[in-house]
Parts: structure tokens; sequence; C-alpha cells
């Protein structure tokens, strides 16, 4: 039953009462407060996408159109290596975060401790990134005094992207019925083969999951990054340092992030499709 | 094969003695991860605690524990960043709070359906994957003395000069916080709103007790865990906030990141460990105080109790 349907239940139970809470208003006031955040949150997406084309994206108006900007970017290369960068980090995190979370996530529900395991693993999630950020910068920088780049980046989003894949899996992994690895063992097949015959197939969601949040968050990560870049750029400082520094190049940012958007959209709403499909399936 | 799996599928019993016989071979796998991920996690974290009682001179850090560092934070007009910092944070916080809790309500025991469900946690979740400086800077085209809210309202003849107070002042600040940080106060407390039992609510509602009653002597005492969860995620980010500040206050708010990015420039490291352990010590005294608040609505462990049954 819903807060609606209890509202009227209790409002034709206590008919007399004149009480404040029992106002309908409420409902669709909560729900509009939110959506018109939810609308703010994805106003901004548009309107970059709108201002990429646009002659002047400082202005305000969009008018006139103009696909300059996207000619500006293709002829300045400075942004290629930024992109390689982290293309090549975000796929190396997605496939070391879904290959260890499956390892970790199998072996967790069956531990003696999972809840403390669990709480150590899901740590990151609590720690702001600037502080993670400074907490490995000074380990590895002051105390060990490691050559920073592209590993240290790559340790920095491993340690953030890993509790969300690890959280991923472990929603098929706590429901997996462990009888099927049983019954394919009573079967005959080797522990090799029920793993990619009968583990794999059915954890295979969580595991694609697991990968692509790896690989978006390692994919527009900043605050790990500035601590444990060095001198390696990735996309996200490039933006970062573009759009803090030199105004003229503000209009280049607004074309590659646009194009950046349209790659990684399709992608999540891909990510979001396969794990509701999955649920619904469970 | 497939026959197999689906008999097996279409029953739940919970794991017998032979899977866990089966999977001895694998105890180890957690153990060696878990030493593995405190040294990289857990670890560093100590060290920025330890490193944060070091000094610096002449651009190098002496190795001596003092308190210097911790005193010259609260010094040098960086107590005036701390403080101001704290005040924005915590009314972001508590914005986004008041947003949010009605509406993860309405999201979970409203009237909305379930597809509608899906494609709002759906849109809650991927701004968590979106680059977020292209994302706040767009406001500043929006904002500006020259953006589009100025232009449309000289236009209009509504006001006679652009507004000035939009863009790079605390009011700019708050915004683009309250909405970046907005997504990660609903989740959590839309997920434990979810799982409270609708019989209770019902009973509730047959005891002859108001809506307002149900709500908080019913509903917030049982999603307690889920919004103190979305306040602590909410308020660090929020303490430590850099796109943001930098990009909508334009030097004009500066918050703790700003001092950090200082102290980080000229190779103050204690400071940054000093700066950054303040975070982490806040969250913390946090975390203390609403647990506190959780036992008057209700001893909190009972609540978790009650979720795990």
């Amino acid at each position: 039953m819903s807060v609606d349907a209890l509202a009227r239940h209790a409002e034709t139970t206590r008919s007399r009462s004149s009480d404040w809470s029992y106002w309908r208003g409420w409902s669709s006031l909560a729900k509009w407060a939110g959506l018109i955040l939810l609308f703010l949150i994805y106003f901004p997406l548009a309107w970059l996408a709108l201002m990429s084309v646009s002659e002047r994206p400082l202005s305000g108006v969009p008018l006139p159109l103009t696909l300059e900007h996207y000619q500006a970017l293709f002829n300045d290369t400075r942004w290629v290596g930024p992109f390689e960068a982290s293309l090549v980090l975000a796929l190396l995190v997605g496939i070391v975060c879904a290959a260890v979370a499956t390892l970790v996530g199998r072996a967790l529900p069956s531990i003696r401790r999972p809840g403390t395991a669990l709480l150590l693993c899901v740590l990151p999630l609590f720690v702001p990134g600037m502080s993670m950020g400074a907490a490995l910068f000074i380990v590895f920088r002051a105390m060990l005094g490691v050559k920073l780049g592209f590993s240290t980046i790559f340790l920095g989003h491993f340690i953030w992207a890993f509790p969300f894949a690890l959280l991923i899996i472990l929603v098929l992994t706590t429901r997996f019925d462990h009888r099927l690895v049983e019954a394919s063992a009573d079967l005959g097949a080797s522990r090799w083969q029920t793993f990619w015959r009968i583990e794999f197939p059915l954890l295979r969601p969580g595991i694609i999951g697991a990968g692509l949040f790896g690989f978006l968050l390692s994919f527009n990560e900043v605050l790990r990054t500035i601590f444990l870049r060095g001198t390696e750029t990735t996309m996200p400082i490039y933006n970062w340092t573009m759009a803090a520094s030199q105004q003229s190049r503000v209009p280049i940012i607004f074309a590659l992030a646009t194009i950046v958007l349209v790659i990684t959209l399709p992608l999540l709403g891909g990510a979001f499709w396969l794990l509701y499909a999955r649920m619904d399936k469970g | 094969m497939i026959k197999v799996i689906g008999l097996a599928n279409a029953s739940t019993t919970p794991a017998t003695s032979r899977w866990t016989a089966a999977v001895s071979s694998d105890t180890w796998i957690v153990p060696t991860f878990l030493v593995v991920w405190c040294a990289f996690v857990v670890l560093p974290l100590l060290v920025l605690f330890a490193y944060s009682f070091f000094d610096t001179r002449f651009y190098a850090t002496v190795y001596r524990p003092s308190f210097t560092t911790w005193i010259s934070i609260f010094q040098s007009g960086r107590l005036e960043v701390a403080l101001r910092t704290v005040r924005i944070a915590l009314a972001v916080t508590a914005i986004d709070l008041v947003i949010a809790f009605p509406f993860a309500l309405w999201l979970a025991k409203g009237s909305a359906s379930k597809g509608t469900k899906a494609i709002v946690i759906a849109l809650l979740t991927i701004p968590f994957f979106l680059d977020l400086s292209s994302r706040t800077i767009i406001w500043r085209a929006i904002f500006d003395q020259h953006g589009t809210i100025n232009t449309t309202l000289l236009d209009l003849h509504i006001i006679q000069a652009p507004l000035s107070w939009m863009l790079y002042t605390e009011w700019s600040v708050h915004f683009g916080l309250i909405i970046a940080s907005f997504p990660t106060m609903v989740l959590p407390i839309y997920l434990a709103l979810s799982i409270i039992d609708d019989s209770l609510l019902q009973a509730s509602a047959d005891l002859g007790a108001t809506p307002a009653q149900t709500l908080v002597r019913v509903i917030i005492p049982l999603a307690m865990p889920g919004i103190m969860a979305g306040v602590l995620l909410t308020l660090g980010p929020v303490l430590a906030a850099w796109v943001e500040p930098a990009m909508l206050g334009g030097g004009f708010v500066n918050l703790l990141s700003n001092s950090v990015e200082s102290a980080y420039t000229s190779l103050r490291y204690p400071v940054v460990a000093a700066l950054s352990t303040f975070v982490i010590l806040l969250l913390a005294a946090l975390l203390v105080i609403l647990l506190l608040v959780a036992r008057r609505f209700g001893d909190a462990l009972s609540t978790f109790r009650v979720m795990r049954s």
C-alpha cells in the first residue's frame, strides 16, 4: 500500500480530523522538488551540447550555430594524448576491477566474518577523494619516493572504483545457488570447467557491470588524479586545467565534453539495462 | 547441463556444508586481498594522520613530531576558511536532506510505478560517472554577467543592469554543490525506505496515527541508517569539494580544497596532511553526533536488527 493510499485510508477512518499532515499536496510537493533537482542535474548536459555548436558559447545565447569549435578541436591535437591516457587507464581499471571483484566477491560470502571484510573493502567510499589522494601521495612521493605517473594514477583509480565493482558482484554472488556448483562437480566437471560453464555465465551481468563502472569511474576521476599524476595528464585533468586557466579554450572543452558525453551516456544506459534486466529476472 | 541449471535455479535453499567444503581451497583469496588492500588504503590514511604532526622548514619536511602544523591551520586566515567550509557544507547537506528525504519517500512508498522508479534511480546514478568539471563550468555560461539568464532578463526588460550576484559568490557555490551532491543523498535514503514493510505503515494508520505521527515515529526511525549514510556520503565530498568552488567561486569563495591546493603547490606536505585529516576527523565527529541523535530516535542497533530480519 502506498503512502497516498495510506493517507486516504487514514482520512476516511478519522474524517473529522483536520490535521495539516493529511494534506494531499505533500506527496506532489516532494515529487516535484526532487524532479526539479534532477532537471538541474541534466539541464547542463543538454545546454553543454547546445553551446558546443554555438558561435559565442560564453555569451549565453546559443544562436548563431556553427561547427567551428569541432573543427578547432580536430585541428588541435593537444587533447589526444590525455584522451588516450584516460582511455588506457580506464580500460585497465575496468578489467582489473572486474577480475579482482569477481575473485573476492565469489569468496567473500563464505568467509567467517563477511561484514567486517566488506566494511574494509568499501571504506574508500567514505573517504573524500581529496583526503585519499593526499594520503596516497604522501606515502608514494614523500615517504617512498616513487616516481608518480601512470601506475600511481591507476592505483588511486582502482581503490576508488573497486568498492563499486565489489558491491555489484556481491548482488549476484550472495544470491548464487551453490548447489549448481555441487551438481556440476557431481556430473564430473573439473573446477575450472565449473567456473567457466556454470558460474561465469551466471555472474556475467555483474562482471560486465563491474567492469563498466570501473571504466567510467576511472575515466572521469579528478581529485585523486590531481595528487597522483606527476607529469601525466588525463582527460578530466586536461579539461580542468583548460577550463580553469584559459577562457579562450573553453569552447573547445565544450565540444570535447559533448563528444565524451555522446560516448559515455549510451554505455551507462546499457549498463543499467543489463543490471535491471538481470535483477528483474532474479 | 542447461536442464540442471534450470531445476536448481528454481529453488533457493541455503548453501550446504558440502559447498563450504568445496570452496575451502579458495579461502586464501579474501585474507590475501585484505592484507594488500589494507596496505594501500588503511596504511596511507594512518601515514596521512602521522604526517600532520610534522613540520616544514625551507621547503623540506622536518620529521620531528609537534603540533606546529595543527596550530598553523587554525591561524593565518585558515580558520576562517575552515569555518566557511564547514558552514557551507552543513548548509548544502541540510538543504539536500530536506529535498531528498521527501523525494525518496515518494519514490519508495508513493505512487511511482516500477518503471518510473527504475528510470529515476538510473538518472540518479548516472551523474556519478560524468565529468564534473565540464558539467559545472557550463553554469558559468548561464550565470555570467553576459550569460543566458542576464541576457534573457535584460532583453525582456525585467532588469536594467546585469545581476552580478549569480556567479563567483557563495550563492553559486552552494548551488553547484547542492546539485552535484543530491544523488548521494537520495540513494541511501531510498534504499532504507524501500525495505520498510508496508504493513507497519498500515498498522500505524489503523491504530489512529496521523501521517505526521507515522512519519516521525515509524518511518524516520526505520530509515535512520539510510539517512546517516546519506548525510555522511554527502558531507564528505562537499567538505573536500574541489571543482565547484574553483569553477563557480572563481577565487572569491575559498574553501579547504583551495588551502590544500596552495599548500600542495608550495610543497608543504604536512599542511596537506593536516587539512585532509581535518576533513576525515570532521566526518568522524559527525558520525558520532548522528549516532547519538539516532539513539534518541530509537536504538540505532535495533534499527539495524529490523533491517536484517
